[in-house]
């Protein structure tokens, strides 16, 4: 088993949260055509390997009771990006994933309650923003391509998935009627049907 | 009121792209919504916009929603006319489908009845009403189409800022409301598909009983109404290939945007410190500042090996040698009444207290003196002479003298 290639670099980068894509080859790659072996490998240490269902691989993060401040400042630039992304009326993950984008350009002060979101977990300013940027680069989240242009990596769908997962509580709280997923099971019985 | 046809397309050749303004704004019109419309829509010819607002109420291209009200709406068959000359399709709901379909049935019913009575004159007036019926369901399943069709593509192009759970919404309305009714109506299982086999074999049974003569009329009718069932299944079934890619996209996207602003939301109503940590999107961070190095675990065992050998602590077992000092003075408070008994009486008794005991403090002969006095077997009474000092070990009392007797 510590045959498996490249695992030294492997556990390098995913023991400091670093989330493997198809940009990080030739890590990728091997994780890809062995995970099985990988997983068994860190499981015996204690660390589980995820591997997500769009393809990329992270450390299951452990429950820390004391967060780190990037989290939630993460969480609510992310947030606010596909809060965004929603009223633009286009598909979420298409407007993220198909485009660059300029960091003078975000929408995150482009209005009073997004910047009020923002000044709760301590980001002000578009240097704030950068250093998180920065440090999503450092998670395999982000790329810069240029001194202000960037474009999200594959990994930022946790991010979808966190959503998706928010929106599920919500529902089977009973917040809504009406949810997508009611329409889901009732749209995909007739689809099954056909 | 009759309208004068020549009047009425005289007016509509003059004012085409008011009454496409018209039917594209729909619902209700007040006249000073009407009188914007006129003046942003002006006609070939010059005219006053008031002139242009009486006229489209006279040739009833604008009728009132109830007699006597301002408000006024584009009279139904105006509004189909300029759908069909825009080519705008307007979708059937399954419920005028399903009329149809009763329609039919009622007919054949009648059909059936003048079959087997061998009476042509019903034969022939159901047969047109069959054709009739046919027709209709045939333009209505077209242009239902159509509109699905206009429909996604107006999602796919839309430029105006629609966000994303509202064109789920209205994706799911289209799906609910005319796509998924309409393919139970008319799937295999469905009344639709009932209704026409029972129409054929009625339509085939007229042709082998030569009640009805027009056999050419009879076979187009057999065709329209095998194309109209296989059509309306593929039509609706092409419908649904049409939506459901979208239905699925908004449908993801329409949940993932929601996720986000709930989890906004709630931050912006309860603040940072009740967010709690669901919101969170976790990230492993291995931290080894406490894991000890080889250096450390062999100084750590090198300290355990090095250690100086220590006796260990001796437990002492035996009694202590002298009394402590609270069961001392409760011995001599206890043995204090007995003692007092034999010198009974005693004239001063504070003055018996320190001549007696002059080695204890003043606190502990306050004790013995209050555990004399309110003795069961003492009376205590002031003597009445002057109140005198008693030194102690430790200080000095001043009190008037008590005589203690025995009761």
């Amino acid at each position: 088993m510590t045959s498996l290639p490249h695992l030294q670099p492997v556990f390098e980068r995913l023991k400091r949260g670093y989330h493997l894509g198809p940009d990080d080859e030739p890590e990728y790659s091997a994780l890809a055509a062995r995970f099985d072996d990988y997983a068994a490998y860190f499981e015996a240490i204690g660390l589980r390997l995820i591997r997500h269902e769009r393809e990329f691989f992270y450390f299951e993060p452990d429950n820390a009771e004391t967060v780190p401040d990037t989290l939630p400042r993460i969480a609510v630039f992310s947030f606010i990006l596909i809060d965004h992304a929603a009223n633009q009326g286009r598909p979420i993950e298409d407007f993220i994933f198909s485009q660059n984008f300029l960091l003078t350009t975000l929408p995150h002060f482009t209005l009073d309650r997004y910047a009020a979101l923002l000044r709760q977990v301590d980001v002000h300013d578009l240097k704030d923003i950068k250093n998180l940027l920065d440090h999503m680069k450092r998670i395999g989240w982000v790329k810069w391509l240029g001194e202000d242009e960037f474009r999200f990596l594959r990994p930022f769908h946790r991010v979808f998935s966190k959503c998706l997962e928010l929106s599920a509580s919500s529902s089977s709280r009973g917040d809504e009627a009406q949810t997508p997923e009611a329409n889901q099971s009732l749209l995909t019985s007739a689809a099954t049907k056909e | 009121m009759k309208i004068n046809p020549q009047a009425f397309f005289n007016f509509c050749a003059a004012h085409p792209v008011l009454l496409r303004a018209l039917a594209e704004r729909g619902g209700e019109f007040s006249e000073a919504e009407t009188l914007r419309l006129i003046r942003a829509n002006p006609g070939a010819a010059e005219e006053l916009p008031e002139t242009a607002w009486r006229r489209l109420r006279e040739l009833q291209i604008l009728v009132p929603t109830e007699p006597g009200s301002e408000s006024h709406f584009l009279a139904e068959p105006v509004a189909r006319l300029l759908s069909y000359l825009f080519n705008e399709a307007n979708p059937a709901t399954p419920e005028m489908i399903r009329g149809y379909v009763l329609s039919l049935d009622t007919t054949c019913k009648r059909l059936a009845r003048a079959l087997d009575e061998e009476d042509i004159t019903p034969v022939k007036l159901a047969f047109d009403e069959i054709s009739q019926t046919l027709r209709r369901i045939h333009a209505d399943l077209d242009e239902t189409h159509h509109a699905i069709l206009t429909e996604v593509a107006r999602y796919k192009t839309e430029r105006a800022r629609v966000s994303v759970r509202e064109k789920f919404r209205r994706i799911v309305h289209w799906m609910e409301r005319y796509v998924e009714p309409m393919i139970k109506i008319i799937d295999a299982d469905g009344p639709l598909r009932a209704t026409f086999d029972e129409t054929e074999r009625l339509l085939g049974r007229a042709r082998e009983e030569a009640l009805f003569n027009d056999h050419p009329a009879l076979a187009r009718n057999l065709r329209f109404l095998r194309l109209i069932r296989d059509h309306a299944l593929r039509v609706f079934t092409q419908c649904r290939k049409e939506i459901q890619p979208l239905y699925e996209s908004l449908r993801r996207s329409s949940a993932i945007a929601e996720g986000a602003a709930r989890a906004l939301e709630k931050l912006q109503n309860e603040g940072l410190v009740r967010w709690g940590n669901e919101p969170l999107i976790g990230v492993c961070a291995l931290r080894f500042q406490n894991v000890p190095g080889d250096a450390a675990i062999g100084h750590a065992l090198r300290r355990v090996v090095e250690h100086p050998p220590e006796p260990p602590p001796v437990l002492e077992l035996t009694s202590e040698e002298a009394a402590p000092g609270a069961l001392l003075r409760r011995r001599w408070l206890d043995a204090l009444p007995e003692r007092a008994a034999t010198e009974l009486p005693i004239e001063d008794l504070l003055g018996w207290m320190v001549e007696r005991h002059p080695d204890q403090d003043t606190a502990q002969i306050l004790s013995g003196f209050s555990e004399l006095i309110f003795h069961d077997n003492f009376h205590a009474r002031f003597t009445g002479n002057a109140p005198r000092a008693y030194p102690t070990a430790d200080g000095e009392l001043e009190a008037a003298p008590i005589q203690l007797t025995s009761l």
